[in-house]
């Protein structure tokens, strides 16, 4: 189940170097937090803890359902059209994102020794969802597809953290995910001040500041 | 209504700057290590960064009281846009201080987002294009690279459970069980901090936002930016390092900010030379600036590193002086492009003197206080028998410094291109730059035995004693 699992979180995260449209990729991001959530709430029956259940529940109610019904109402808002704009179109990413999955490889296996595979699969795959992550920020135009990207690599972030036995500190991951709300909003509102300044969101022509 | 409460907040400021006077002899000089709880702890680093905060906000929370009534008078603000200012000031400065107490790397890490976060609406302050695009480029870079620096944070957590079991994320359980970490883990860990922490604390070549963020901000907000922030993100660096020395031995960590720092040196030499903003100017001396720190801690001699935490405090009060000066300028000129802005000394004098006595500091001339941090340097790479990258290091600073002295006395000297009558300078404003002064000159010509014990307990520190 947990091998399941982390294929569809690796299959998903191929899929969004591919997507093209930004109520997509939205929906990527939806099912790849759905399958972290189930990972933590399996973890937290194997180990029967409470604070997992918490933080299953978390990320659920979080990153499933607020988070991208926020970006939702800020879509409407702003009235944008649905293309991502590619500065790489999808083939050229897909290459990039099959590189990023051999160096993630390689780190891991420089960190955990081989007979713990499935620690070592987790930690490539959470390491590769990071740089997709940040693979799709740097590649995508719209300013809303830079801060999806973001909560891709956090997604990653979390993912690593389930390596440790017994996961991270219960209060540290708490103020974790207060932080990503609080960031989100916070960049969903300098989208919104440049959607009013600007009238778009193409971080491409935001070329004002040289040298 | 909005300078009285410019001054309420600088006297709050200033009774935090004794405050944190103290707490820099009692806890540096007196090389005490404090913890509260699990979550905060202070040794004499910490204390070196706390009194480098408060001189630095204080000092710009002086300059604020005329500059933003001026902002005002001038309707670039409205009045609840002021009390907005004054609201993330103290927001930003708080998140400041609270960063090198704590002990717990995760908080540690939320600490440093948080300072992000508020400081991003002080970038975006005048709500114009150009200040938008350079929050957005600051918080989404910075985002990144806080999100890699969390990476590391876990794997070193990581390396922690599985050597010894312990589930924690404090520093000090960290650097009591350094010897047992797995090498392995701890070193690509400590990439994954490096340029995390790295992208916001301006090491070349992440440190694409710092020249717009920097020259964006409200004046006295920049040199917060640059005095303080910076050496903030500089500081989880330094605490990872300790701990990375330790397991691994050798100089793994110190190769890497040598690097880095030749590397910030190397590429703020070019755009200094072709620059045609004021701020942006002092922007890229940051970036050069910390790259002298990267480059003293990479030595790792006690000497060098001695010289990179002197450095820390030199540069963030010459800075500060610098950042006001150029936002005082661009106050009365109406713009901070180079081009048209000549014979300041001529329409502000005060300004003017304090601004040249500051260029001179800034690019290292005696008797300023950062000619002693980069000549003890400078000196410690050459004992430790580093000749290529001492000989690298001086012929860049060289380069460097003459592009600026260039620069400033273009603009200080010659007359005015436009006619501006000569203008008295604000009580707040001269009190200002002589509370800065007296820093960059009395410690270019003595250390207090107070300074000197309180480097010497935190130089212990980053050698892991």
């Amino acid at each position: 189940m947990i091998w399941l699992l982390l294929f569809l979180i690796l299959l998903i995260t191929v899929e969004t170097a591919l997507v093209t449209s930004l109520p997509a990729l939205l929906r990527n991001f939806r099912y790849q937090s759905m399958c972290l959530a189930l990972l933590t709430l399996l973890a937290a029956y194997r180990e029967t803890s409470p604070e997992l259940y918490v933080i299953a529940g978390l990320l659920f109610s979080l990153k499933v359902l607020l988070i991208p019904h926020l970006f939702n109402l800020l879509i409407k808002r702003i009235n944008s059209n649905n293309h991502l704009g590619l500065f790489l179109n999808a083939q050229f990413s897909l290459l990039f994102v099959v590189a990023l999955a051999m160096i993630s490889w390689y780190l891991a296996s420089l960190v955990i020794a081989p007979p713990a595979y499935l620690e070592q699969l987790t930690l490539s795959a959470a390491c590769f969802v990071v740089l997709t992550g940040i693979f799709l920020m740097a590649s995508r135009i719209k300013a809303l597809a830079q801060v999806i990207g973001l909560l891709l690599a956090e997604n990653g972030i979390f993912l690593a953290a389930t390596i440790i036995p017994g996961g991270m500190p219960f209060f540290v991951e708490i103020a974790l995910f207060f932080d990503v709300l609080v960031s989100v909003m916070i960049l969903g509102l300098f989208i919104y001040r440049i959607n009013a300044i600007f009238t778009h969101i193409d971080v491409s022509k935001l070329s004002g500041l040289r040298g | 209504m909005i300078k009285r409460l410019g001054i309420i907040n600088a006297a709050a400021h200033f009774m935090a700057w004794l405050a944190a006077l103290y707490f820099f002899a009692a806890v540096g000089a007196g090389n005490l290590k404090l913890s509260l709880g699990s979550i905060f702890y202070a040794d004499a680093l910490s204390a070196l960064l706390v009194f480098t905060t408060a001189t630095v906000t204080f000092a710009a929370a002086l300059f604020s009281v005329s500059f933003i009534t001026t902002d005002f008078s001038l309707g670039k603000i409205t009045a609840k846009k002021a009390l907005y200012y004054y609201l993330l000031f103290n927001l930003f400065a708080a998140a400041m201080f609270l960063v090198p107490l704590i002990n717990n790397l995760g908080f540690l890490w939320m600490a440093i987002e948080l300072t992000t976060l508020v400081s991003s609406f002080l970038v975006g302050f005048y709500n114009t294009r150009h200040s938008v695009e350079a929050a957005w480029k600051y918080l989404i870079i910075c985002s990144v690279g806080i999100t890699l620096a969390l990476f590391g944070a876990i794997l070193f957590t990581f390396a922690l459970a599985t050597a010894t079991g312990i589930k924690s994320l404090n520093w000090t359980d960290l650097l009591a069980t350094a010897k047992a970490l797995d090498p392995a883990i701890v070193k690509v860990a400590f990439i994954f901090i490096l340029v995390g922490y790295g992208t916001k604390a301006g090491l070349a070549p992440m440190h694409t936002w710092l020249p717009d963020a920097h020259s964006q901000a409200v004046s006295p907000v920049s040199a917060m930016l640059s005095g303080v922030l910076l050496k903030s993100s500089l500081y989880a660096i330094l605490r990872y390092g300790i701990i990375v020395n330790r397991c691994c031995g050798g100089n793994y960590y110190g190769n890497f900010m040598l690097l880095f720092g030749l590397l910030s040196l190397a590429v703020t030499c070019f755009f200094i030379i072709t620059q045609k903003d004021l701020k942006r100017l002092l922007a890229y001396h940051s970036v050069e600036h910390i790259g002298i720190i990267a480059f003293g801690v990479g030595l790792n001699s006690p000497l060098a590193l001695f010289g990179a935490l002197f450095h820390i405090f030199n540069h963030a009060v010459t800075k500060s002086l610098m950042f006001f000066g150029a936002g005082r300028v661009s106050q009365a000129y109406g713009s901070h492009d180079l081009e048209k802005l000549s014979g300041i000394i001529k329409t502000l004098p005060f300004t003017g003197l304090a601004m040249l006595l500051g260029a001179f500091a800034l690019v290292g001339l005696p008797p300023f206080s950062i000619f002693t941090s980069e000549i003890i340097i400078v000196i410690a790479a050459f004992q430790s028998g580093n000749f290529i990258a001492a000989g690298l290091f001086l012929l860049l600073m060289a380069v460097i410094s003459g592009a600026a002295i260039y620069h400033f006395a273009k603009i200080l000297f010659g007359q005015p291109i436009e006619p501006l009558a000569a203008k008295k300078e604000p009580i707040e404003n001269v009190l200002t730059y002589l509370f800065l002064i007296i820093f960059i000159l009395g410690l270019g010509l003595f250390v207090p035995t107070l300074l000197r014990q309180s480097l010497d307990a935190a130089v212990n520190i980053l050698r892991g004693f």
